[in-house]
Parts: structure tokens; sequence; C-alpha cells
């Protein structure tokens, strides 16, 4: 198409509001808008400050304007986050109020109020703005096809957060409904820059689609903190660097520090506010605080009333921050995208390039931080691979489906696998799911009367609701995100936000923890809520949170291998790195690109195996235990193990005298399940599965269910159910999640595979400099939960009984 | 079977693994708290708890039986969950129970969820004494000696900055408190309110419950 001939926008009522702000059409939006006029659906990728959101509106308002007064929902537009919907409506708001146009718009998500959703299901505007458990639910109510059924355009806005997960899935059955509803609704993408594109495209659109990209964003300007400190052997704290972060805070405008984890975001915080002597204004932001103290933040930044604000990801995406100057990354980027969204919060001008500067927290972080800044400049993204369609959120889908009413099973087996992430859903596991659905679908038939859902006498075919009550308790459990279970912290009367409750169960009275940037000393737990007050305590714990750890991202990795063995680089590192690596290769070996280097040496009597894999924490920790578990099996007496992201530590008391015997894809087979079995993996991600498909009830009506509670029934659910059906669809679904989540199975099953070829084994009298960060990280033994719950009881017993001077033999 | 040797009220009780309390001297095996058929009274509100809870309740519990063969069982209340419950006993289950029936008196104290119950084999008792031992499900103001149930108790432990929960049996001079024999039986932390009032926060004798082994702390 020769888009420069004709402007198809030149008639456009937008053409004449953008004259007047003498801003001028993208050549994307040009083409976006040509695409979906000819009945494509569009993906369209480009960066922040393209005008990625009116690019989506582009063809909703012409279409709107054209045909005069549309009575009813006429285009739906899905966004990641609330906060991110509410901004929408405020961008959107500008040229309709201007052009005075009579387009109706309303956002709704979780935060709109009952009456106002009531409202809006009756007389519903022309764009509604929502969030995928929103679009859900809109989906369960007996109305839906009416609501619907005009609908002509739908809008997934930062469609790249929505690949790879659970949430994904639940959006992608969602729109196959409303495909349903309205056949000729059309699909449009808006995504960051992706590698990928296609996988996208296939993600989201149907048959005839197209692809628009905006490739010629000006290069970032990354570069690594010069420190005249020596960057640590190991941690994850960057407290090396702090003065020299707060001068680079000082010499900007806005700052934006991003860090990994919330734990942190608390300590980077506290150790600013300690040097903090010109008393910048520094704030804090992470998905545990409360909502008020982060939208104030939010406030505050798009005001430009703070100087800085420490962040975890919760900042990533959303808000444009017109006026961040700059971003510091603390701690290891782990992959490209993700470095790139983080990096380009910065500056939201399309022309001038955004500033970041790295800190690298340990030495092998540097390296992955310079890898990082190479790979930025080829323009080599991560791929995010798309992932097949969970059980469980099928499950929840069948059971909105019989909210809305009663249907046809062959139909709705038909409608899901059209949604991409399902194509090769069989129809048995989907009856397995029916059945889940319908009273837990056990192998043995208990409970025949207390059916939720069961057919027509008449059809078999033909499945309702037993009860309609039951929707009350599907629109309760709604969503894919479940949270650890959570406790509020309250100083006085004031909620500052959400704490782990497996943390507050380690502290006892008078305890303290930064919370929220304050010192706070732990007084009393009630009725769900931690009582706190403010502290000068000066040693205090930071709370830890489990969840989302990211790993080192295959493409990243691959690039920390090929950077680390061009030797011809080193001399342009810092000194201390510089020296790292020559020290290395003059005792050991730096392994080449496609070897893995294995180190054996002994220290204090101990024999200590490190293997350098460069696979991600989560693939690294697996094959830790694998490893052990051979070890073991071949008498070597293993003690333990210690995973990162680079590497692996075993020790033993017994030297290992052939590794490649026991390193090898056998280890998969043999000792998988058992890894499975014995760690609490599965199990976790059962209570996930159980309360996804509502098997178990996240809360009840009119009672909120503890965290706790939930927790604890869930554990037995998957214990009985494990006894006496290891079959059942939700175990399986629990393994495939924790084979794609948590283990990383394919990442290692590539690894392992010939690995036994590419061993560099080097057997040293001593320690190697490459193995001193991750002989450092060892300070725990690996037992699994039950031995090590057990070993603290029999510890205890002993201990008092010494204590009491009583020694008994039992 | 490894058990942990309890003396109360001048008495010698060994406490298993497996939730039960055997006291020898009179042959007596005491459990509380099965809830039987929990699951099913569970799907008449739609949550579908795997069916399987009353079959391995049973078989723990007739694997007991088989190993100490007692003259008397003494159930200290909450054997069945409630009414609906009695639909997840098959006529194989009453029959099995029927043959352990003819060596062991079946003694059922009647707890709070299943006091309008009956089921053909079992003697019915609101509590049962013996020897100034009273068997009771929730304790009452006397002066005997009282094993009881209703309250699941459990331990929170903080050892080395870990934090664990266990089931546990617990006692004061004059209460004993057994924990659920049960297998979808959630429990209640020993420092709660409703424990506190009935044995007090101090002199409590607790003894958490390990893999295969009961613990003294």
């Amino acid at each position: 198409m020769n888009i420069n001939k004709s402007n198809p926008l030149l008639l456009h009522p937008l053409t004449k509001w953008m004259k007047k702000k003498k801003w001028s059409w993208f050549p994307h939006q040009i083409e976006t808008f040509h695409h979906v006029r000819s009945g494509s659906d569009v993906v369209v990728f480009a960066p922040t400050g393209a005008g990625k959101t009116l690019t989506g509106f582009i063809n909703p308002i012409d279409d709107l304007i054209k045909s005069k007064k549309f009575k009813g929902l006429h285009t739906l537009y899905i966004s990641p986050l609330k906060s991110l919907a509410n901004d929408i409506v405020r961008n959107l708001e500008k040229p309709i109020k201007e052009l005075d146009l009579n387009i109706s718009f309303q956002v709704r998500t979780g935060d709109t109020t009952p009456y106002k959703k009531q409202k809006q299901r009756q007389k519903p505007p022309n764009i509604l703005i929502t969030t995928p458990e929103s679009l859900a639910l809109l989906n369960s109510y007996e109305n839906a096809k009416e609501f619907f059924q005009n609908l002509k355009y739908i809008i997934i806005d930062e469609i790249h957060t929505f690949l790879d997960n659970k949430r994904a899935d639940l959006l992608s059955l969602n729109i196959e409904r409303l495909q349903t509803f309205s056949p000729n609704l059309q699909r449009i993408g808006l995504s960051a820059t992706l590698k990928n594109k296609q996988d996208a495209k296939k993600w989201l659109c149907r048959k005839k689609s197209k692809i628009v990209s905006y490739d010629n964003s000006v290069l970032p300007k990354i570069k690594i903190l010069e420190s005249k400190e020596r960057i640590p052997w190991s941690g994850h704290m960057a407290t090396y660097s702090i003065n020299e972060i707060y001068k680079e805070i000082m010499k900007s405008k806005l700052t934006i520090i991003f860090v990994n984890t919330r734990a942190q975001a608390e300590y980077m915080f506290k150790n600013l506010w300690l040097i903090n002597k010109k008393k910048l204004k520094i704030a804090v932001h992470h998905g545990s605080l409360e909502k008020n103290l982060r939208l104030n933040v939010e406030n505050n930044l798009s005001k430009g009333l703070v100087d800085c604000v420490v962040a975890t990801s919760s900042l990533e995406l959303g808000l444009d921050y017109g006026d961040v100057e700059k971003i510091i990354q603390v701690g290891a980027p782990k992959g490209i995208n993700r470095l790139l969204q983080r990096v380009g919060r910065s500056n939201h001008n399309l022309n001038t390039p955004s500033k970041a500067i790295l800190v690298p927290t340990n030495r092998f972080e540097f390296i992955e931080a310079k890898a990082a800044i190479e790979e930025i400049k080829n323009n080599n993204l991560d791929k995010i691979d798309l992932k097949e369609g969970s059980f469980d959120v099928v499950a929840q889908h069948i059971f909105a489906t019989a909210c809305a009413g009663q249907f046809n099973i062959n139909d709705l087996y038909i409608e899901i696998i059209k949604a991409y992430p399902y194509k090769y859903l069989n129809f048995n596991d989907f009856k397995e799911l029916i059945n889940l659905i319908q009273d837990g679908g056990y192998v043995l038939k208990n409970y025949d009367q207390f059916k939720r859902i069961s057919h027509l006498r008449e059809n078999k075919n033909i499945y309702k609701l037993v009860n309609k009550k039951e929707s009350l308790k599907y629109r309760m459990n709604v969503g894919t995100i479940i949270e650890n279970p959570m406790l509020k912290i309250k100083l006085g009367t004031k909620t500052l936000g959400n704490i782990e409750e497996v943390f507050i169960q380690n502290l006892s009275q008078g305890d303290s923890f930064i919370f929220a940037g304050q010192v706070l000393e732990f007084q009393s737990m009630k009725n769900n809520l931690v009582q706190v007050k403010r502290s000068k305590s000066l040693i205090s714990k930071i709370p830890s949170y489990s969840g989302g750890r990211m790993p080192l991202s295959t493409n990243l990795a691959n690039s920390v291998r090929s950077l680390l063995a061009k030797s011809n680089m080193w001399d342009l590192y810092p000194d201390q790195i510089t020296e790292w690596l020559k020290r290395q290769k003059e005792i050991s070996k730096i392994p080449k690109k496609d070897e893995y280097l294995v180190e054996q040496f002994p220290r204090k009597k101990i024999f200590y195996t490190v293997i350098y894999t460069f696979a991600g924490w989560h693939a690294n920790q697996t094959l830790g235990f694998l490893l052990l578990r051979g070890f073991k099996e071949s008498n070597y007496k293993p003690l333990g193990f210690v995973a990162n992201d680079y590497a692996i530590v075993l020790w033993s008391l017994k030297e290992v005298k052939e590794i490649k015997k026991i390193l090898n894809i056998g280890l998969l087979d043999k000792h998988l399940d058992n890894y499975l079995e014995e760690t609490s993996i599965v199990k976790r991600l059962f209570r996930d599965n159980a309360i996804i498909s509502c098997l178990i009830e996240r809360r009840l009506p009119g009672m909120e269910k503890t965290g706790k509670q939930v927790l604890f029934s869930s554990d037995l659910i998957y214990t009985v159910l494990k006894k006496n059906e290891p079959d059942h669809i939700l175990l399986q679904s629990s393994y495939e999640d924790a084979k794609k989540n948590m283990i990383d199975y394919d990442r290692l099953e590539k690894i392992l595979n010939k690995i036994d070829k590419k061993i560099i084994l080097k057997k040293l009298t001593s320690i190697s400099p490459l193995a001193v960060p991750i002989i450092l990280e060892i300070n725990r033994e690996n037992l699994s939960k039950k031995e090590t719950e057990d070993y603290i009881l029999e510890d205890l017993e002993k201990e008092i009984l010494k204590e009491a001077n009583v020694l008994s033999i039992n | 079977m490894y058990y942990q040797l309890i003396n109360f009220g001048n008495e010698e009780f060994y406490a298993y693994p497996n939730k039960s309390l055997y006291w020898k001297r009179l042959n007596t095996l005491i459990v509380s708290d099965l809830h039987i058929g929990k699951s099913i009274s569970y799907a008449k509100n739609k949550q579908f708890l795997p069916p399987y809870d009353t079959k391995e309740i049973l078989k723990k519990l007739f694997v007991c039986l088989d190993q100490i063969k007692p003259r008397n069982l003494i159930i200290v209340g909450d054997l069945l969950h409630d009414v609906f419950s009695t639909l997840s006993l098959k006529d194989q289950d009453h029959k099995d129970l029927s043959k352990y029936m003819s060596n062991t008196n079946f003694i059922w104290i009647k707890g709070n969820h299943d006091k309008n119950i009956q089921i053909g084999g079992f003697k019915n008792f609101v509590n049962y004494e013996i020897d100034k031992f009273l068997f009771t499900h929730i304790p009452i103001q006397t002066s005997s000696f009282q094993i009881c149930g209703h309250y699941h108790p459990k331990v929170k432990i903080s050892h080395r900055g870990k934090t664990i929960f266990k089931s546990s049996f617990v006692h004061n001079e004059k209460i004993f408190i057994l924990p659920s024999f049960g297998i979808l039986t959630g429990g209640l932390d020993i420092n709660s309110k409703q424990i506190n009032n009935v044995l007090g926060k101090k002199n409590l004798n607790i003894y958490p419950i390990g893999q295969d082994k009961v613990y003294k702390l």
C-alpha cells in the first residue's frame, strides 16, 4: 500500500483535532486505520510515545461518527491494569470533548461502584474501558449476548503482557465468547516491540490479519554505574554504591530506581534515607502497599513533586510520567524486554533517547548488565513463549458460561478450541473439566444429589446451573491472579498495605521491620489485622515475598555466556572484574559459549562440585535437586546444594568421581517425579488451580475466608486426592503448571540433552574465582519440607531437654 | 508403633503419631473428632472436596484396632460431621464396623456435630466415666479428670527462624484434649482464646505430632 499518495485519514474527525495540536499522524496509525477498515484484525507494535492508545481508537471513532447515534456498546478496550484503564479514559476524553463528539465512554474495573456497574449494564456506553476480569464477569451475566451483540471492535492494550500467563487464557476464552455474540467483531492489539511478532498475531487474530509496526525508535542511552568501590562478590543489595546512586539522583530532575524485589525496594529506600542530607523527596512504590499510598506516589510522580521513587515492577507499566529523566536499574536486568520496558519509563518523547544507569550488585551481574546493553544495541529482544492454555481457567470459564444460562457442551467446546491457547484441548479433557465444575469430577461418584451444574433430562448435551445462587460464588472467584495469604498492616487506624502472613508468623511482639519505608514495631495480630507502631530501632527485618522470582531469560543468558568468553573485551571492564576473569582463566577455565564448565575442588574435607549452566534460577534449582538425588544414589553422600541464575554448587562428603554418568538427560526420567513429590511446588500450585477452577472458594459471600484457611484446606485436599485419585484433572493441571513455571522443564531438557558432550571438567585443588560468588551463597541445607519440620521439632526437643539437664534417649 | 508416654491423672497413656491415645491399664483406645463424611456435607454447599475421607478415616481406625485389639474404643465426640455424613458410609463400611464391634466395645460420646445421629452397634453416651476419668466432647465443671476433644488443638512453633503448625495432644493438670483423628479437619491454635479458656495459659503439656513420632515440648 502506498500510504504517502493518499492519506485515508484526511477526512477523519480526529485529524482536525490533531492539526489544532500541531500533531500529525504516524505512518503506523495510517496503516492500522487502512487495514482495520478493510476488515483485518491487526496487531500494532510501537514504542511508548508513538500514540499507541490513539491508534486503537482511530477506527472505532470513525465508525461511531459515521453510523450516527449508534445505540449500545460499540468498542471494548481491555487494559492489563486498573490504573491504566483510568488513564486511557483521561486520554480519550480530550479529543472527544474538544471535538464535541457524540460518543459515550466509561471505565469499568473492580473499583467501579456496584451502582454504576448496574447502570452500565442497563445502558451501556459506546466505548467501555475495562480489564480481563471485568470482561469475564460481564460475560457471566444472563443478558451478556444482548449486551455485546453489536460490538464492533475489541482493543487489547499492552498485549505483550498477556501472552504467557493464565490471564491470557482467560482473556482469550472471553474474546472468543464475544466473537460468538457478535460474529463481525474485529480485534486490535497494541503491543510494545516484540521479537516474535507473529506469535502475538497468532494469539489474538483470526485468519485475516496484519502486523503493523513502528520500529525506528531512538536507542536508549544505557551505561553501567562507574563506581570507585569494589563490586561485591555476591549479594543483591547494592549497599556498596549507595553514595554514587544518591549522586545520580541529585543530578537529574526526576529519577525512578527500579529494583527486582519488594524487599530490595524497602532496603534501598531505607539506605537512601540514611544518607539523604540534601533532604531530597524520595518515595517507595511496590505492589504490597495500600492503594492510596501507591496512588499518592503516582500522583506526585506525574506532577513532578518528588525527586526519586524506588519501585518494583509495580511501576513498569502504566501511566505516562513525562518528567522522569533517568532510570536506575539496581540488580540484574534478568531479561532484555524487561530492561527495555523499565528504561522506557523515562522520557516519553519519541525523538529523545531514554537514559538509564545500571547498578550491578555483584560480579556476575556486572557481566549480565554489559550483555544486556549489548543486546539492546543489537535490538535482540527476548522471545515471549506462548503457552498452552491451563485447564483450571477452562473450568472457571465453564462455570461462568453456566452462570449466563444453559449451554450446549459441544458448542462450548468448539468455541473454546478457537482460542489460540486451547487449539489442542481434547474433548475428553474438556469433558472432565465439565465434570469438575459439576461435582468435583471424582471417580467415586458420591455427590449425585449435590451437583452444581447438570444436564437436562431430555438432552444430555445441554447443561445448566442447578441453583442460580451459585453464580454469586462464581463472581466472588473470578480471575487467575492468586495472592499468597496476606494480612493488612495498620498503623493506628491507617492501613499501610499488605504483608505476607508467613512473615508475620515469624515475628514476635516487639520485633521491628521495615515496610512502606518506615521502621515499624509489631504489636499484635487480631482478626487478620497486624497492629504496628513506629519504631526507632536500628535493627529491623525486611519482609520478603515469595512470589515472582524472575529467572534470567534464555536470550540474555546466551549473551552473558558469549560475552564472558570474549577475553579481548575484558580490559574494558573495571580492574576488579578484569582481574577476576583473568585469574579464573589461569586457575581454571572460562567456558566457551556452548560449553558447560564443571569445577570440582575440596575445601575443609568437603567436596564441592560447581556447574555453570546459566540456565536461570528455576531450572538450576531443579537441576540441583535432581543431582542431589543422583549423588545420593551413587553414594557420594551429598549434603546439600545452592543454585542461582548462573550456576549450581553441590557439596558432598565423598569425592564425586564420574560426574558425566550422573549429569545427563537420564536425570529427568529418574528423579523428576520424586522432586515434585518431595517439595511443596505442586502442592502450592494445586492451591492456585483449586481456587481458579472454583473447586474451593477464594471468599464466601459476606464472609472473608482468611488466606490461612484456604491454604490449609487445599493442602489437605491435595494430599487426599493424590493418594486416592492421582490422575485427577486438577492434579494433572498442577503438574503442568509446575513443569511450565516453576521448574523450567523445557529449558532444562534442552540443556541436559547432549550435555555429556559439552562438559568441560576441571579438577582443582581449591576454590576458583568464578565459584566464589555461589560458594558465598551457601547458607542452608536443602531438606524437604516434611523432613525440615521434623528436624525442627527434634532440635527443639533436644534443646529443651538439655536446658532441663535431662538426658533422655527416646 | 512408636509412642510417647504421657502421664495424666497418675495414669499412663500412650500417644501415637496417628493421633490416637491408648490407656493400657484398661485396654482402651481413645480417638476424637473423626468428622466422617465431612466431604459429603460440604458437597451440599457445592464445595466438592475429594470424597475419600470416610474410607481413609475408617482404614486408619481399623489399622489401630488390628494392632492394639483394645477392649474398648472411646470416641470423644464428632464421629460424624453431620446428618448427611451417614450417606458416605457404604454397606461394606457397616459390615466392617460390626466385625470390629464383636471384639471391641464402641463407645460413642456425642459431640456438637453428631448429637442426634444414630448408627447401629455403637453405645451412645453424653459423657462416660471410668475410675475418676470423665470422657466428654467438651469439658464440663467437675472434679474428675477429663479427656475430651472438640478443639482440634494445633501448636505454633517458631524455632531458628522457621514457624510450623502441628497437630498436638495437650493437657493441663485436669483436662486432656485430643487432636482430631480426621483427614479433612483443620485445627485451632493452642494459644487461641477458646483453648485458653479451657486449659489456661500456664503449665500446659504439649505433644506435637511429627511424621512418625510424637514429640514433647
